[in-house]
């Protein structure tokens, strides 16, 4: 089957990029008028997002800092709290039978498992003409011609309305005033905690941001490191060259013997200098940085040696991974 | 079978086990949520927030990675469900899924202004990084969270480097695949056979989440 120029093969091809939204526009527009039309490729591209979606649970929860969780938890209620009210009194709501609780019950009791709807039983003019007693029987009747004709019970029943109508606003209103003062006081009585938790914050980040800096830079120079073995270690050298910033990422390697110590070193055509000795996570990897002025075509590999837990001025084993800087 | 690096350290089929359980629990708890928010529920709102806040910011924080900016991707995340949570259907996926698909989305949407606003490129995103700093961990996150991300984070050491770091750039650097060929200095077809295979891996591994493995 083919659609918009292209065929179901190369369709199917392309689900993969298309679950991860990294096709090109021509290429996804290509792709996605073909999968209406084919069974096969829905069902295949449904399943590659469910995957995909799945790579959100392999970042690890960053709790939010507790000032800034419940502002935005107060300023999100207090929204939907405002927006959810109704825009006009609903005068046409069935009559509520005159047992039945009034008041304002959206409280949800997640721990009981209710899942009723709970939605406000509102007063309302239509609502309120049921409160009054026994109006439909028959022996009221001479009571109902004599009040009906009294001006006085029609601006009772008026002022009624208003003044129940008018409580339920303020409630309405009040609540949601104290929502939002709530939110307003959390804010400012933890101002000294936030601005703690701002500095150390600031820190962190300005840590990554240089992380970032010197792997994803315009002129970060990048060698791969490779060597074999049953459970392959793999690492790269990204080198900022501006500001002579040297990261390097390994992954997979294998402990180091007691009293033994991985040392990295930066290789060039006539000396080998040391970028640092490091041991790796119980997972096998590791991050090293450092800094190191080298001109730009000075380095010709980057390798790692097992060294003694002091290092050495100069390797003393054969490294047992290494990568040429062949450029990027 | 023996726990080795690549793979958790436990029988396969009892995982299975577990997230077929847990997540009929999960699913119904946030389905109900949901649905009262749909119905105008404010308080099911803050109870959803309650429950997915902590993924949902580090998802956020993973992407943007700008502090300043963090809190308000979050709180548009949760709003957007709020507005949206007539129209969730269960049929289409889990409301976790649905509300992690929202984040990232915001999270890529909020890069990309910044971006724009600085007329700077976008930064690419460290693939190794990942899995580096997600191992570190959080003790206080729940069990079947922990778990789930065990298993989530071995897959992706099963999947080589270089494709992992095509499929990483892709999904949470929001990069088209030309970007990333761009990026890389590799051939467009290089990244399209990576990240091709770096995903079928990826769903073939994490098939035991759903307790169907073929």
């Amino acid at each position: 089957m083919t659609s918009y120029g292209m065929s179901h093969e190369a369709a199917r091809e392309a689900l993969a990029a298309l679950a991860l939204d990294a096709l090109d526009p021509a290429e996804r527009d290509a792709v996605q008028g073909h999968v209406p039309q084919c069974a096969e490729c829905r069902a295949e591209l449904a399943s590659l997002r469910e995957a995909a979606s799945e790579l959100t649970y392999g970042v690890a929860p960053v709790p939010m800092p507790e000032v800034h969780r419940n502002r935005v938890r107060s300023r999100l209620v207090a929204r939907a709290g405002a927006e959810g009210a109704p825009a006009s009194p609903i005068v046409d709501r069935p009559p509520v039978a005159l047992h039945r609780h009034t008041g304002e019950h959206r409280h949800s009791d997640l721990a009981h498992g209710e899942a009723v709807d709970r939605a406000p039983a509102r007063l309302t003019p239509a609502s309120l003409q049921i409160m009054i007693p026994h109006a439909s029987q028959p022996p009221q009747l001479s009571f109902w011609q004599r009040a009906v004709r009294s001006p006085a019970w029609w601006v009772a029943i008026a002022a009624s309305i208003v003044a129940v109508s008018s409580l339920y606003s303020l409630l309405k209103v009040s609540t949601q005033r104290d929502t939002l003062t709530d939110a307003y006081q959390m804010a400012a009585s933890d101002k000294a905690t936030r601005r703690s938790v701002v500095d150390s914050l600031r820190l962190v980040v300005e840590d990554r941001d240089r992380v970032i800096a010197n792997l994803t830079g315009p002129q970060v120079a990048l060698v791969t490191l490779t060597a074999a073995g049953a459970r392959v270690p793999a690492a790269r050298m990204f080198w900022n060259q501006p500001v002579n910033a040297w990261t390097f990422i390994a992954h997979n390697l294998p402990a180091p013997k007691a009293g033994r110590t991985y040392q990295l070193w930066l290789v060039t055509a006539t000396e080998k200098i040391s970028a640092g000795t490091f041991t790796p996570s119980v997972n096998g990897d590791a991050i090293v940085h450092a800094t190191y002025v080298l001109p730009k075509d000075a380095l010709a590999a980057v390798a790692v040696t097992d060294e003694p837990a002091a290092g050495s001025p100069q390797p003393t084993t054969v490294p047992f991974i290494v990568g040429s800087n062949s450029g990027r | 079978m023996n726990p080795t690096p690549s793979q958790p350290p436990y029988p396969l089929s009892n995982v299975a086990a577990l997230y077929s359980n847990g997540d009929d629990a999960t699913a119904m708890l946030d389905a109900a949520l949901v649905q009262r928010m749909a119905k105008g529920d404010e308080h099911a709102l803050g109870a959803l927030y309650d429950r997915w806040h902590p993924l949902v910011h580090a998802v956020v924080l993973r992407i943007v990675r700008q502090r300043d900016d963090v809190d308000d991707v979050v709180e548009e995340v949760f709003w957007q469900a709020w507005r949206q949570a007539e129209r969730f259907q269960t049929a289409r996926g889990s409301v976790q899924t649905w509300l992690l698909t929202i984040a990232r989305s915001r999270a890529l949407d909020k890069v990309r202004a910044l971006t724009r606003l600085r007329e700077e490129p976008m930064d690419g995103v460290a693939g190794d990084m990942v899995v580096q700093l997600a191992a570190e961990g959080d003790p206080a996150m729940d069990a079947e969270a922990e778990e789930r991300r065990t298993i989530v984070l071995a897959a992706m050491r099963d999947i080589p480097v270089e494709q992992r770091e095509a499929l990483e750039l892709g999904y949470f650097g929001g990069l088209s695949q030309s970007e990333i060929a761009e990026r890389t200095g590799l051939p467009l077809g290089t990244i399209k056979t990576r990240m091709r295979l770096a995903m079928l891996k990826l769903r073939e591994r994490l098939q035991v989440l759903r307790g169907d493995a073929r």
